[in-house]
């Protein structure tokens, strides 16, 4: 025998084995019954209606008379609950003591629950809506839920064959990644600085070239050209230019990639907004288009890797224009001469052995974000 | 969902239907708790499927290469060690990857992963507000909280789950301990272990999705690498809990199922409605 069984009766006829077996107890009862009445008025006040209209007091916020007599129940103290008539001859010792009354009308004690009379057909009713209405809600969720997933996923599962897409498939799932970046976007503060580490703390960084890693060759001809400036001219400068115009700065920042690995490393560099202040983009920029094209696909053919960035998070004083790592100057691996360190930014942004950058009024095209990756990548 | 416009109209106390017995029904479940409760089971899926992709992209449990099979990272080493020993298994093209397959979206889907987890993440935090609103308009909040007996209670629901397989061998009766309150210590302990799991699941994965903003939060949990294990282990409490809980319904019947469907229970306790002097 199981719990279940033993309620089900008290379920069932609760109303007449209440007036029949339990000892008479006048104040409860009294309580009881004139709510029960009341509620079987109320029941019966709507089946003159022929429609099935719920209680108000079920779900519904609206009080009634009934409701606050309900109330009244609820806030009976715990030391009047007895136990189960039918269960009081088999019951061990174990399966039911009192428990002991704690104070009554605590905050947090656990109230009765509230309690309701339907008449069988009306309970039926309220049980076929729900159950269809949950049950229609369920198909719709696994239809809907479904084809949010990849195609290729779909077609693992045997789900669909071919190549079927739904033209509004991508619009739900665009919507959030635009969201999650305003948020980023949102969260993002000019004087919000990224922790620093010491030297101590540096971990190994690896080689993250997406495709293959280029010929050292490109360095010695290395040029960094700007364009979408305020002079309206384009400018090209070399690695001794650029470090013998600016100051360099040290950090040690943790590069936190898409992928979820992250590394602390030792980087020196120059100010993006410093080369903003020495170069003013035009008036109306807003963005950076930061491109390298000496990178290379996995079959070592030409692929330049482009990248938008915005100006303000360039202009944050943690986002460098490296040339070195770990107190040298960069080795090819990791962009040598000089790479992007926007550390509020994913790795995907920290473009390295940047050739050109271009300020622009509208946002740039962007490499992953033409990957389904997102356009901001703020972390 | 019930909609509170009761038809204004006269009482007429010649009607039959007084004579029906009613039924005793208690109220259980509130609706945004029923709603939100449903609405977890996609969510969740959604969740688990997306977040093991991006897990795939990288382990956070990884070692040093197997001299033998090349291998990086444990879930790769739980693939290989199913496919040479689950029956059936054995011509599984790519051993290091049964795991992934049958746990993500499937290889390569980083992007469409992070985009789906997103969606999926923000649906959870505002299907957790459902579920908060709901459990304190509700009241039920007060059925979740811990109490000082607990822990015996705990132990006697367990004799008892370790009891019934025995029982029923015997076909000897066994007794499920009866409590006065909504929940058994048992269930107490999972039903309020899953809302703090979400928050935890909530607070873990902003403080690894936005691990500079947010530094403060990753520092709570050990820094950003240790809030990836702790995102990643919360997961299982969602898997450890499901299992059980799935089981333990059906076990219990039809009418706990539809309590979190229609909201309310036929299995009255009578000794809550009508009180005695002991």
């Amino acid at each position: 025998m199981n719990h279940e069984e033993s309620h089900k009766p008290a379920a069932q006829g609760a109303l007449e084995s209440a007036a029949a077996e339990e000892t008479p107890s006048p104040v409860p009862r009294v309580e009881y019954s004139e709510s029960a009445v009341d509620l079987v008025l109320q029941t019966q006040i709507c089946q003159e209606e022929d429609q099935a209209v719920p209680l108000p007091q079920f779900d519904s916020p609206e009080t009634t008379e009934t409701e606050e007599l309900q109330i009244g129940r609820d806030e009976m103290p715990l030391s009047l609950v007895v136990r189960e008539p039918e269960s009081s001859g088999s019951t061990p010792s174990v399966t039911a003591e009192p428990v002991p009354a704690p104070k009554a009308n605590s905050f947090f004690r656990e109230q009765n629950p509230q309690m309701i009379e339907v008449a069988p057909h009306v309970l039926r009713h309220w049980t076929r809506r729900d159950v269809l209405f949950f049950g229609a809600g369920a198909l719709a969720t696994l239809a809907g839920g479904s084809s949010l997933l990849p195609q290729a996923t779909l077609e693992r599962l045997g789900i669909v064959h071919g190549n079927k897409t739904w033209p509004k498939k991508e619009w739900l799932l665009n919507k959030a990644l635009r969201i999650d970046d305003d948020v980023a976007e949102a969260l993002y503060s000019e004087n919000r600085r990224v922790p620093t580490y010491t030297k101590s703390q540096i971990t190994p960084l690896k080689n993250n070239y997406n495709g293959a890693t280029p010929d050292p060759g490109y360095v010695s001809g290395w040029n960094l050209t700007m364009d979408g400036l305020d002079s309206g001219l384009s400018i090209s400068l070399n690695i001794r230019n650029l470090m013998a115009r600016f100051s360099v700065l040290e950090q040690i920042t943790r590069l936190v990639c898409v992928e979820g690995w992250s590394a602390i490393a030792w980087w020196a560099g120059l100010r993006f907004e410093d080369l903003l202040h020495a170069y003013p983009p035009m008036s109306r920029a807003k963005w950076a288009r930061v491109e390298s094209s000496v990178n290379l696909d996995e079959s070592g053919n030409p692929d330049p890797y482009f990248m938008s960035i915005d100006l303000e998070t360039a202009r944050h004083p943690q986002t460098l224009l490296a040339t070195h790592f770990n107190g040298q100057p960069l080795t090819v691996d990791h962009g040598a001469p000089l790479r992007l360190l926007v550390p509020v930014k994913l790795g995907l942004k920290n473009v390295k052995a940047i050739t050109k950058i271009t300020y622009s009024a509208d946002e740039p095209r962007d490499y992953w974000a033409e990957r389904r990756y997102s356009h901001y990548d703020g972390i | 969902m019930s909609d509170p416009t009761l038809p204004a109209c006269e009482p007429n106390p010649t009607s039959t239907l007084l004579e029906e017995p009613g039924v005793l029904v208690a109220k259980k479940h509130h609706l945004l708790v029923r709603w939100s409760h449903w609405l977890n089971v996609p969510i969740l899926l959604g969740l688990i499927l997306s977040g093991i992709s991006i897990y795939w992209a990288s382990p956070v449990y990884q070692h040093k290469p197997d001299p033998n099979t090349g291998s990086l990272d444990v879930a790769a080493d739980i693939g290989i060690w199913m496919c040479s020993h689950v029956p059936g298994l054995h011509h599984y093209s790519s051993p290091p990857d049964w795991v992934y397959n049958h746990m993500s979206l499937g290889p390569g889907m980083l992007a469409v992963a992070l985009r789906l987890h997103w969606f999926c993440a923000y649906s959870f935090m505002l299907n957790g507000m459902l579920y908060l609103a709901g459990l304190f308009m509700g009241g039920g909040w007060r059925s979740l909280l811990p109490r000082r007996t607990d822990l015996f209670d705990a132990l006697r629901m367990l004799r008892y789950y370790v009891g019934v397989p025995f029982a029923k061998l015997m076909r000897r009766k066994w007794l499920h301990p009866r409590f006065n309150t909504k929940y058994n210590a048992l269930q107490r302990a999972a039903y309020f272990s899953v809302p703090v799991a979400g928050c935890l699941s909530v607070a873990t994965g902003w403080a690894i999705h936005k691990p500079m903003q947010l530094h403060w939060l990753a520092a709570i949990f050990g820094g950003y690498n240790a809030a990836r294990v702790w995102h990643f282990w919360v997961m299982w409490v969602y898997i450890l809990f499901v299992v059980p809980h799935v089981i333990l319904i059906f076990a219990d019947g039809w009418d706990t199922l539809r309590s979190m469907i229609v909201g309310w229970s036929t299995r009255v306790k009578r000794a809550e409605f009508i009180a005695n002097e002991p």
